[in-house]
């Protein structure tokens, strides 16, 4: 074994013995070259280290063996399943926890790899476990999760995603805030409206696109586009229109996404705009969204058809929704009282349709229950904000700020308060 | 004879996942699939059907059976699926979740018509259940259901909503007393 590789190998497992993890971080990121460069051996130093004990060691050495694809011999790519899958199983949550970057950047190898091998399933159990060991709570979002979303998508199977995705996050790891790049954070909300909109469930679908298109940002990225262009499709599916975008948007939406998605805000004022633009929806492969943005079209007008009329005949619902005639009108009619989209009673014997109005009196124990789910809801959040603005009244930098532009006019305590804070 | 099939699916589920190579046995499959439709999952069953790898569906004839029944329930073919179900001889343990099946698709029917129908005609109602004409008799008489002098009508009554579950009132003072301590501090 090479010395370097030696000298690594005992200082990992005398630091770690002692309990000293920071002195190994420090010693992992200095050794980086060392042991990209000793590729070879690295698995004779996988059997010196234990995965529990030596978590950042083997971690460490884990992502080294796997940084470079084409590196990879095939007896390594064979087994870099079983091998991730036993460091995700049994490795210690305190000391990786220490390094999460690396931690997800082999979450990220093992994605990939099965990406690759197009087995994206038998990443799912893994990597939920992954995400559970290395969150300090339930609501806290890691880089992990996009790679748990985007395997779901790949493997069709979009269920297990779900129990992450209906967590509402309050928190981001620290390996996806500060100062690097958000494209994790991106991916994760994207491929989440995506899995929504498979699953039908449009109203968070439409949440989730409109967290990515309302980032904060001084450029667009793709993933923004083609967030925007499915926000603008779930809209019209949902609500029939476009929703205005909320104030705190970026400028650069406005500003670069709507140019580039002429075809969607034409889709919205006509619906020959699906005919005109089909090639650019194909390409955008939002073919299927823009079908059913048609479908839900008969749907609202029938629906704007109840708020005009008590009863109509089923051929006159047909003929003012554009439909092929009463038979199609009365499936229609079925399956949206089927929904709860709308309330009415078809007379087959006079073939007419009498709209109803909602029987919800709101005085059931259901619409309690409902009430009171939404006000716990909102005591949730109300004591998050709370939360939240007491850590930002005590961050430094804050009280440092706010204090500082008051302090203009009195040079001789500014100076006081800045030495003070700045600590 | 109906077990949980809750249950069991969450476990299906589970031996998917766990499956070496990704791939599960044929009746996991099988079994999920109906499960699926059972539950009126429709999205999870079509993007199920769209991961079974292709040559277990072609040598697994019934896999393909399930999902004609799920291709008509996606359609809201009611009389299609009646038709589906009863066209292929399901074995176990499949014919028992496809039983219950049947049974949850006409009772869906069956609610549906008397919440939307003020009158509706024989044959439609023979369609949307996909039941004899006695039985169809036997159901009117049990629901009240009318059947108009020309016999070929028949006016449903909307089904009576189940009672709510009662809460406790000491439950309920117990979350009046959480939002009035909320609302005051």
């Amino acid at each position: 074994m090479a010395s370097p590789l030696e000298q690594f190998v005992n200082n990992v497992r005398t630091s770690s013995a002692a309990g000293h993890f920071r002195d190994v971080l420090e010693l992992i990121v200095k050794s980086d070259e060392v042991l990209q460069r000793n590729k070879a051996h690295l698995n004779t130093v996988l059997e010196t280290l234990d995965v529990q004990q030596h978590s950042l060691g083997v971690l460490a050495v884990l992502v080294a063996k796997y940084s470079n694809p084409q590196g990879t011999n095939e007896v390594d790519k064979t087994n870099m399943y079983s091998k991730i899958y036993e460091f995700i199983t049994n490795c210690n949550g305190e000391q990786v926890r220490l390094e999460p970057d690396l931690y997800a950047e082999l979450c990220h190898q093992l994605t990939d790899h099965l990406i690759e091998i197009k087995q994206p399933i038998r990443g799912i159990e893994v990597l939920k476990k992954a995400i559970k060991k290395i969150q300090l709570f339930d609501s806290q979002l890691t880089s992990v999760h996009a790679d748990l979303c985007q395997l779901c998508l790949l493997s069709k199977c979009m269920k297990p995603a779900l129990e992450f995705l209906d967590t509402d996050i309050t928190g981001i790891g620290s390996e996806l805030g500060g100062n690097n790049d958000s494209k994790h954070f991106l991916l994760y909300y994207y491929y989440g409206g995506m899995i929504y909109t498979a699953m039908k469930n449009y109203d968070r679908a439409l949440y989730f696109f409109e967290v990515v298109v309302t980032v904060p940002a001084l450029v667009v990225s793709h993933i923004m586009l083609e967030a925007y262009k499915k926000y603008i499709l779930i809209s019209l599916i949902l609500h029939g229109k476009m929703l205005t975008m909320p104030k705190y948007t970026s400028q650069v939406v406005c500003r670069f996404l709507k140019p580039l998605s002429v075809a969607y805000h034409e889709l919205a004022s006509t619906e020959h705009a699906a005919v005109k633009h089909r090639e650019t929806f194909v390409r955008d492969k939002n073919m299927g969204l823009v079908n059913q943005v048609l479908n839900s079209m008969y749907k609202k007008n029938i629906q704007r058809l109840t708020k005009t009329f008590l009863t109509l005949s089923l051929s006159d619902v047909a003929s003012r929704v554009q439909l092929t005639g009463p038979a199609q009108a009365e499936s229609y009619i079925l399956n949206m009282i089927e929904e709860g989209e709308i309330y009415a009673m078809i007379n087959q014997k006079d073939g007419m349709v009498v709209f109803l109005d909602s029987p919800e009196k709101y005085a059931s124990p259901e619409t309690l229950c409902v009430l009171e789910q939404q006000m716990a809801a909102c005591t949730k959040l109300h004591q998050y904000i709370q939360e939240m603005d007491e850590q930002i009244q005590v961050n430094p930098q804050y009280v440092k700020k706010s204090a500082g532009s008051h302090d203009e006019d009195m040079p001789a305590t500014s100076q006081n308060s800045k030495t003070t804070y700045s600590m | 004879m109906i077990t949980n099939f809750d249950n069991l699916c969450s476990e299906l589920e589970k031996q998917e996942l766990e499956a070496p190579n990704g791939v599960a046995s044929p009746t996991t499959y099988a079994q999920l699939l109906a499960i699926y439709l059972y539950q009126n999952d429709l999205c999870n069953a079509k993007f199920l059907w769209k991961r079974i790898p292709p040559n277990i569906i072609s040598s697994n004839p019934e896999i393909a059976a399930i999902w004609t029944v799920g291709q008509k329930l996606w359609k809201k073919d009611l009389a299609g699926t009646y038709q589906a179900l009863a066209i292929y001889n399901w074995t176990e343990p499949i014919s028992n979740i496809i039983r219950a099946l049947e049974e949850r698709v006409r009772e869906r029917a069956l609610n549906l018509i008397g919440r939307s129908y003020s009158s509706i005609s024989h044959n439609t109602l023979v369609s949307m259940t996909g039941l004899s004409n006695e039985a169809i008799a036997q159901i009117c008489k049990e629901r009240k259901w009318e059947l108009s002098e020309d016999g070929t009508t028949i006016k449903p009554i909307p089904p009576v909503q189940p009672t709510p579950l009662h809460t406790s009132s000491e439950d309920q003072l117990f979350k009046l007393t959480e939002f009035v301590t909320f609302l005051e501090n």
